[in-house]
């Protein structure tokens, strides 16, 4: 059953040196969207990050309309927000997964209080203190993502549905058919593999 | 940035993740939102699971939009006007409860403005509507120094911040910013220590269990 699962999911797989590649370069457009409103720059974020937001939001259980309709949406902060944006704290997709989240948290909700902004200058106070972890954010993120894509395949799925099908951790396994420790200990193990591509902690 | 230093207990990392994922219930959310905004190395800890996101964003398989997709959205982005670049941020780092961070926006008169409704002598509650999207029950406690709640387990996740005073239970000493993320099972009595009264802000799960909660807490205590 999970080998059939697993061929499926590295099939969906982008191979890894492309989405190295278009993360710098969607860096970039952005920063040229933030400096100068560089409508060709954002033309090609969107025709990126669009229809990927609106398959998120189809994931989620939008129908097509409103998914398309929220991903304008989504691009649409990306655009009105593009100067708060922070090459020093996150990477461009890091950054538009964020807004495309609190899009649909607020989309979900039936009360009126928008989703906790973290671009919101009350979510961080203060100057970030450990200034040398993130000297280069954008390079960290970019490694993290490289070492999300190369999980072993149990681990990427139950990552993936915890983020993009938004899946509580009881839900999972559900899904999965498998006993909640079981989903609780491959989470932590992504996320152990994932720190050890870092080099942050021992093999 | 001395003060944040002191933060000793933190999210436990899948409570991190499932914050960063979108995937806390609301009144949790606003509890690991709040310790955010006091803990620089839980702040970076989330930014590591949210690049785990745009990970995702990128390995998903793309939908295409529909043809006039761009047009209408040049329409639409042709009537906002654009934010403009940030000024230089105040430091609001004292964690005065009436400053700005995420949970002022569901206290809007600040915390000395709450209605506190007593359960038991030397404790008394504010509940906080958080029952948008997951529902989840948020709520602020307030125990009078040298009260101890009698031992209880709370039969779910809990999370507890501690946003004034301090208290010390089995796990340990909590003050200002420590959280307390502790499984169901884990059987506690927090004493309220030093001068002023211990505040914590507590996310549990729907539905609201708070009256069983203090049902449980507050009855060997006030014999009921």
């Amino acid at each position: 059953m999970f080998g059939g699962l697993a061929r499926k999911m590295a099939a969906q797989r982008p191979p890894h040196a492309t989405a190295v590649a278009s993360a710098d370069q969607m860096n970039d457009l952005l920063l040229q969207v933030a400096r100068s409103s560089d409508r060709d720059a954002f033309n090609r974020l969107f025709e990126y990050f669009a229809p990927r937001i609106k398959s998120y939001l189809m994931k989620l259980g939008a129908a097509a309309d409103l998914a398309d309709d929220l991903a304008q949406e989504a691009m649409l902060k990306v655009w009105r927000k593009a100067t708060l944006f922070d090459a020093s704290k996150a990477s461009a997709s890091t950054w538009i997964f964020t807004i495309a989240r609190n899009l649909r948290i607020d989309a979900a909700r039936r009360a009126a209080r928008p989703a906790l902004d973290p671009d919101d200058p009350a979510f961080t106070p203060e100057n970030e203190p450990l200034a040398d972890v993130q000297i280069d954010r954008a390079a960290r993120d970019e490694r993290i993502r490289a070492a999300f894509s190369t999980l072993p395949p149990a681990q990427y799925e139950v990552v993936r549905l915890h983020f993009v099908e938004d899946l509580a951790h009881s839900e999972i396994a559900e899904h999965l058919n498998l006993p909640l420790g079981t989903v609780k200990s491959r989470l932590r193990l992504a996320f152990e593999k994932i720190r050890k591509d870092l080099g942050e902690i021992d093999e | 940035m001395k003060l944040m230093s002191n933060i000793r207990h933190h999210p436990k990392d899948l409570t991190l993740a499932a914050y960063a994922a979108g995937n806390l219930d609301e009144a949790r959310g606003v509890v690991i939102a709040t310790h955010l905004a006091l803990c620089a190395k839980c702040r970076l800890a989330v930014r590591d699971y949210e690049a785990v996101g745009g990970g995702c964003i990128e390995a998903i398989e793309p939908i295409a939009m529909t043809d006039s997709a761009l047009d209408s959205f040049w329409s639409r982005a042709g009537r906002q006007e654009r934010l403009r670049a940030p000024a230089s941020i105040q430091a609001a780092n004292d964690f005065a409860l009436d400053a700005a961070h995420p949970l002022a926006s569901y206290l809007k008169d600040g915390v000395d403005a709450i209605e506190w409704r007593s359960a038991a002598p030397g404790l008394s509650q504010h509940v906080i509507p958080a029952e948008g999207y997951r529902p989840g029950v948020l709520r602020l406690l307030k125990i009078s120094p040298g009260v101890r709640i009698p031992k209880h387990t709370h039969g779910d996740e809990e999370l507890t911040l501690i946003l004034r005073g301090s208290y010390t239970d089995e796990v340990g000493e909590f003050y200002r910013g420590d959280l307390a993320d502790l499984d169901g099972d884990i059987l506690h009595s927090p004493l309220a220590t030093g001068e002023e009264p211990c505040i914590c802000l507590i996310a549990t799960s729907a539905p609201l269990r708070f009256r069983s909660l203090v049902g449980r807490v507050v009855q060997p205590f006030i014999g009921l």
